[in-house]
Parts: structure tokens; sequence; C-alpha cells
């Protein structure tokens, strides 16, 4: 279960260390630049260019392909379905009755398919080099609420204690005869009462204790606090940054002002 | 001023008719182990709760009679202010370690207190030396064994430099190998450090060798208060409240018991081994 | 739907594994190679340290594990056949956390979800039940709900809600976690009343004093095998397999083990027996 959401991998490429704020907001420009670019063929070269990156950040190609795999699905489907719905231009590739194909049409559909593997794998840059304490760090430095961000911080932190005692409490159920699988919808949402409730009840438990904990060490004694690693922008991030501005800020220059078709 | 001083305390939980404190003073001095045993229910964790505030503001009900933590009555002080002085580790490995990076948890407390960073980075390193936890900055709390995470919730509770430090039944849900690192860890700090600290448990076993003082309790109340050696000797009494007593103090009984004496009162291993091979040898021993 | 009472009325072991392996996803091998044969009735302990792979062993013997390699037959029949549910008749298992398996609004309901679940008829659940209830001796708090109770209560209510069931081998991981030295006698006067109507219990534990005082057979376990089979008196007098073990010889034992220059045995491993054999010695010579 922590697999889901701990997507981080060891390394110490130039990803790794750069500041997390810079590659949220460099996920942001390439994401924006996927959505304005139309031509399928700078589509393809972002995302080699995405892909490229993750392959700096040492993203194996195991790890890569898991990435794509989880949107494999709905890009074959868009790519096949897309034409049927979007049959105009020329040349007409196939044509009976309600039906109609043609060339155009299929070119935006794998036009579509791409900008969507663009705008999911991008997303990995950030996951695969950031620690999850430093994406919340990011965070709160660029304006979240420190409630919050450790609130996400400890909800992240319990979500592998808590997979793992799902877990124990469906063994323990089904060492009692409870079977999960079999039954009507209904019959199984009943059965799974049986998991929920030790589970809420835990969680509370949980809950009250880590209050206790918080209060011991003087959570919200004062207003200010001080943090004993700290994120800081180095020159290399300033002009990482410049660089990934740079790749939004150009295009959309050109598509918007100059009326480039991109 | 003394770190903790109960006078005639009462405690009666918010959603619960019975008293889970009836009555009870008790003084820590500073730089004295205290051990309380008494069974569940007894009203050790009670007491400490009350150690830092904890009770009754955190917890609420009905509490009587007069608590003073360094001189400060609990009742008109927040957690906050105690917090500086009290460090508090409680049974559940699990539910008080709650940053991502064993580094983030022993700094938190600092954090808090928005102590200057070069600091912070002082206290954190000390504080994971003093357990044993050097070189576990970056290890995440779900990769740590149940007695390794006991002994970050201590370094935590030592950033924040503590004059005293408290701990409900921390080896509860510990196996043997991680209890007694615990433990090492606890003598390590009352005797390289000086630290107070006042400790509750269900065992007498491990709590003998190096308690200044043992506290018995029952039912909400003080029913013994001395020396290890005082208060550990009669298995019957320990029984009594529902303690298992040492396997020691069991053997010197029973052994004045049938041979008839009263002389047997083994405190250690060594001293047990002496006593017992001497007198076999003698074969004086046989009962009268 | 299996038959209650399947298997041989002769067969001599109701529960048989054969060098099971058993290794999790990540590759980490918790069982090395294990092979158990347990009879009806027994009292078994099994000891070891965290990572020795007692509950890994345990999990493998009532189906929530299925071996990697090897077999395990329960009741005569191979166990990779059965489903959880169905094993659950023969081996009942009892959580080390009972929160992990109280959710009813009474202690009766708690108890009855087993038997329920197994399928039986309404006047079985109802005998089952008060069995097991009388057994642990919650009478008095039938009617109250679960999650209020104390710890102590509340281990005994998930362990009467696995007796209900009824099946013949009771496994309790850790049962005495918590709990303080009245409730343990308590807990162990029901477990051994359990024991003597005929169950087998299989105990698994690190508190070499309960071993030392109520277990018939334990087995010692590290690094994924079983490293010693044996009666109490056999595993206390290795002081060595209980330290590579990563286990706490009771002091008494340590007491003995130093003593052996005085002839005191060094299988001793309770109070009563050490001094017993101290007076025997010590008023044996003149």
């Amino acid at each position: 279960m922590t697999g889901f959401v701990d997507l981080y991998t060891e390394g110490n490429t130039f990803l790794h260390q750069m500041d997390p704020r810079v590659k949220i907001l460099a996920v942001i420009f390439l994401s924006a630049l996927a959505l304005i670019i139309g031509n399928l063929y700078y589509l393809l070269v972002l995302l080699a260019a995405i892909l490229l990156l993750l392959a700096f950040g040492r993203a194996t190609l195991s790890k890569t392909f898991f990435a794509l795999k989880l949107v494999l699905r709905v890009m074959v489907l868009i790519v096949i379905l897309w034409p049927f719905f979007n049959p105009t231009g020329s040349p007409v590739l196939f044509h009976y009755g309600i039906i109609k194909i043609t060339e155009p049409g299929i070119i935006h559909g794998i036009t579509v398919a791409v900008r969507i593997a663009c705008l999911a794998s991008v997303w990995y840059i950030l996951m695969f080099t950031t620690t999850q304490r430093d994406l919340v760090r990011a965070l709160v430095k660029m304006g979240l609420r420190f409630d919050f961000g450790l609130t996400l911080s400890i909800a992240l932190r319990f979500l592998p204690t808590f997979g793992a005692m799902v877990e124990s409490i469906e063994d323990a159920q089904r060492a009692r005869g409870m079977e999960f699988d079999k039954g009507s919808l209904l019959k199984r949402s009943r059965n799974y009462v049986a998991v929920l409730v030790p589970t809420i009840v835990s969680a509370l438990r949980t809950a009250d204790m880590l209050s206790l904990a918080l209060q011991s060490r003087a959570y919200g004694a004062r207003k200010d606090r001080t943090y004993l690693r700290d994120l800081r922008m180095r020159p290399t991030d300033y002009a990482a940054l410049a660089l990934f501005a740079l790749t939004i800020a150009l295009p959309a220059f050109a598509k918007y002002v100059l009326q480039v078709h991109i | 001023m003394r770190p903790l001083e109960l006078r005639d305390v009462t405690f009666t939980h918010a959603d619960s008719p019975k008293r889970a404190l009836d009555g009870i003073s008790l003084d820590v001095e500073k730089g004295e182990f205290v051990t309380l045993l008494g069974e569940n229910g007894s009203g050790k964790s009670t007491v400490c709760m009350l150690s830092n505030g904890l009770i009754p503001h955190a917890i609420r009900g009905q509490l009587g009679g007069s608590v003073k933590v360094f001189g400060y009555e609990v009742a008109e002080h927040s957690v906050a202010e105690f917090a500086t002085r009290v460090g508090i580790v409680f049974q559940e490995p699990e539910s008080q370690l709650f940053c991502m990076s064993v580094e983030e948890e022993v700094s938190f407390g600092p954090e808090n207190l928005a102590v200057p960073r070069e600091e912070i980075r002082e206290r954190v390193e000390w504080a994971l030396e003093l357990t044993g936890m050097k070189g576990y900055n970056d290890r995440s709390p779900f990769s740590l064994s149940g007695g390794e995470k006991q002994r970050v919730a201590i370094a935590a509770a030592l950033s924040m430099r503590p004059e005293m430090l408290v701990l409900d039944e921390p080896a509860y849900a510990l196996d043997p190998v991680g209890r007694t690192e615990l433990y090492r860890v606890l003598r390590e700090l009352k005797e390289k450090q000086g630290m107070t600290v006042l400790l509750a448990e269900r065992d007498a076993e491990d709590a003998s060798t190096f308690s200044d003082r043992i506290v018995l309790m029952k039912a909400g109340r003080v029913v013994g208060n001395g020396t290890p050696r005082e208060m550990l000797r009669d298995p019957d009494r320990l029984r009594s409240i529902g303690i298992w007593p040492p396997q020691l103090s069991e053997v010197s009984a029973l052994l004045n018991r049938r041979l008839g004496r009263s002389d047997f009162d083994f405190s250690s291993v060594q001293e047990a081994e002496k006593m017992i091979s001497a007198l076999i040898s003698s074969g004086k021993g046989g009962a009268r | 739907m299996i038959p209650r009472s399947a298997g041989r009325a002769d067969q001599d072991f109701f529960i048989v594994a054969r060098d099971i392996k058993y290794a999790y996803e990540g590759g980490i091998e918790a069982l090395k190679g294990v092979n158990l044969r347990i009879k009806r009735g027994e009292f078994i302990a099994i000891v070891g340290g965290n990572g020795s792979g007692k509950t890994t062993l345990a999990k493998n013997l009532n189906g929530l594990l299925r071996p990697t390699s090897g077999a395990v037959d329960v009741a005569g029949m191979p166990a990779a056949k059965m489903t959880v549910a169905e094993l659950a008749r023969f081996v009942g298992y009892a959580f080390q956390n009972p929160d992990h398996q109280l959710f009813s609004g009474t202690v009766d309901e708690e108890v009855r979800f087993g038997p329920k679940n197994l399928g039986m008829i309404e006047s079985e659940v109802a005998k089952q039940a008060e069995h097991a209830i009388a057994l642990m001796g919650l009478q008095g708090f039938r009617s109250a709900q679960p999650l209020s109770l104390t710890l102590g209560i509340r281990r005994k209510v998930s362990i009467a809600s696995v007796i209900a069931m009824d099946p013949q081998v009771i496994l309790l991981d850790e049962p005495t976690t918590g709990l303080d030295a009245g409730e343990t006698t308590d807990l162990f006067g029901c477990i051994r009343a359990l024991n003597e109507e005929g169950h087998t219990l299989i105990l698994i534990t690190h508190d070499m004093r309960l071993v030392a005082e109520h277990a018939k057979r334990v087995l010692v376990m590290a690094g994924g095998r079983i490293v010693l089979d044996s009666d109490p008196a056999g595993v206390f007098s290795d002081l060595e397999i209980l330290k590579s073990s990563k286990l706490e010889p009771p002091p008494v034992t340590l007491l003995a083990h130093r003593l052996a220059e005085s002839r005191i045995p060094k299988d001793t491993a309770t109070p009563e027996q050490l001094v017993d054999r101290i007076v025997a010695l010590a008023g044996g010579r003149r």
C-alpha cells in the first residue's frame, strides 16, 4: 500500500538535488505546455523530453512503464474511439452510413492520447525524485498553513501503518469464517463492517494518543517556529526555475501573441 | 523545587464513575528514579498524565487536591509550559511517533519552541546518542522495531531538555530484547545524566534493579513507598496488589518459610548464588 | 461443505507440517523449512524473538498464509485444498490485538459471529456461544459493548469468539500482552480448562515465565526454523539456545545454571522447583 503513494527512488541526480518548489512549478509549467501545444509532433517531442528527464532522475525502465501503465488503457481507448466521434476534415478514409473516419480525426485522437501521456508522466518527475517530507515542506513554504502541512505529513506517515492494520483486521475476521469475496455486493458491503469498525476505532484511538504526544512536545506553544532542515534556493535552482519558466513563456507568447500554430 | 508533589489528590475521568485516584500523596525528589508499581487500573498511568498537565488539560475529569510540578500547580498552567521541564513517553510505540523520519521526530519539540537551528542540531545528536539511536536520523518510523521506536520516543522527549522524564509502561508492547535495551537506556540516563525519572510498570522484575524508590499502588491509592528491597521482599504483598513478584523474592520467601528462617533476602542473582551455594555446601539447612 | 469430523478416527496427528517454507513478497524468507507434528490435546508454546517466524508459522497453520513450498495437513486433509473459512472449523486463531476483531454491539453478538459465519444452525450457535462465554467467565458481560470494556475482558471476548466456532486447535498469539498478574492468572485458568476439555492449545509467546509454568511442549524458533522441540525442562537447561534465540530465561533459570556446581539441575524453571531442590540438597548433607 505504501508503494502507491511513496514513489521516491533513492538517488543523487540533479533532479534529486533540485529544490522541490522548483520541481512543483516545473510540473505545472510543463503541464500547461502540454495543454497549449496542438501539434502532434511537437507533443511527441515534449513527451520524449519528459521521459528523458525521468531517466535523468534515475527512474528505471520498469518504474517508468509502471507510471505509464496506469494511463495506457485510457490512451488506447482514446486512440481507438476518438476518430469515431470526431470525423472532421479530409481525407476521409472510411465511410459507411453514419460511421465516418477521417485522417485528421485519427491524428487528433493520437494527439489527445499523447497529451494525456505527457500530463500523466510529468508528475513522476516530482514524485520519483522528492521525499514525502520535502514535498510537504515545499507546500508549506509556498503558502500552505503549517497545521495543514503537519496534517498531511501525519496522514502520509500513517498510510503504511494503517494499510498493514487493515490487512491484519481482514485476516482476523477471515480466521472467524468471514469471506470477503463471496456473495452479492450488498452482502459483501455488510460484511465489510467487520473490518471498518475495528479500523475506525483503532484510528480514533491512535488520534487520541497522537494529540497527547503533540501537546507534550509543546505543539502550538508559540506562533513562530524554527526548522532544523529548511529549504533554501540555490543559484542552480533559480536558473532551473528560469529555464522552466521560459519553456512555457516562449511557446505561450508565440501562440497567443504571435498567433503561431504550435 | 521538587519535581513532583502530590497532596491528597483525587481524580475521576469525565466518562467514568470510578475514582482513578483516591486520595494520594507522593513526592519525587530531584535526581530520584521512582517506579510506580501497580496492576491495570491502579492509577499509575493517571499519576504519569498529571506530571506534565495532560490531566486536567487534555484529559477531562474532576481533579481534587494539589499537584505541583517544579512548584507550579498543574491546573493553573498549560501543558506547553510544562513541556520544557517534563518529558513523557507513552506505552504504545506506534501512536507517539508521527513524523516521517527519526530526525524530524526528535527535532519537532525544539522546533515548536523556536530554538535556534544550531542548538536543535546539537540537542538532536545528543538525544540520539543517549538513546543508542545515533545514525538513525533518516530512518522512517515504519522501518523500526518496537524497541527502537520507544528509544526514539525517549530521544524526542529528551531533546526538549526536560528535568524530569516520565514513562508510562514503556515496555508494554516490547519483546525481551526491546525491553532489555530500553532499560539499559534508562539506567544510563540515571547513572550518567542524573535525570529524575518517574516510571510506571506492571512488572517488578526489571525495576527492582536500579530504582531508588518503589511506590506500590492499588485502586488509586498508595499502599507502599520505600526502597526496592523493602517493597519487593514480600511476594504475597505484591501478589495482593496484582503484581508478579520478582522471582528472587519468591525464592527467598519460600526458602525462609521452608527452612524456618527469615534472613534470606536476595536483591541480586550474585547475592543469591553466594548464599545458596554456601547453604548447600554447609548442609546446615535442614528443616526444623 | 467439508464435514466437521473428517479424518480417520485413528489419525495420530491433527496437524502435520512437512518441510514448509514461506517467503514474503520481496523475497524475505520467514520460514526456512519447518517440520512439525501436533497431536490432539497437546499444550504447546511456540517461543522466539521478533523475526523468528513464530507468527508466520502460526498463520501457515490456519490458511491465512500458504506455504511457498512444503505442505500442511489439518485433520488428515491437505490444508491447501481448504479455504481459510473452512480451516477455521479446525484451527481457531485469536489475534494479539483483540481490537482488531471486536466490532459488535454486544459481547453476545460478537461471540456468535464466528459460528454464524460457519453456517451453524441457530440452536448450535446458541449452544457454542453459551459454552464459550461460560468457559471464559464472561457471563456478567453478555450485553456489554465490547469496545467499552477493559483490555483483559476484551481479550477474553476475542478468545471466546474463537472458541465458539468449536475448533479442535486454538492458537493464541501473545495473549498476555498488557495484562497484569491477576488477569494473566485468570486467563490461564480458562486456557487450562480448554485444554482439559480436549482442545489442542498452541500459545505464541515470549514470556518464558509463563512457558515454565504452563506449557508441556515448547518449540523454540529462531531465524525461520525450529531450533528446539522439547519439554520445558529440555528447553530451560539449554541457556545457549535461549540466548541465541533472543529469549530471556527466567531469573530462576539463570540462578540455577550458576548453581550448577552445587548440583542444582539446570532445567529448573520456577521458584518452587528451585527451592525444592535447594532444600533437598541442603537438608541431605550432615
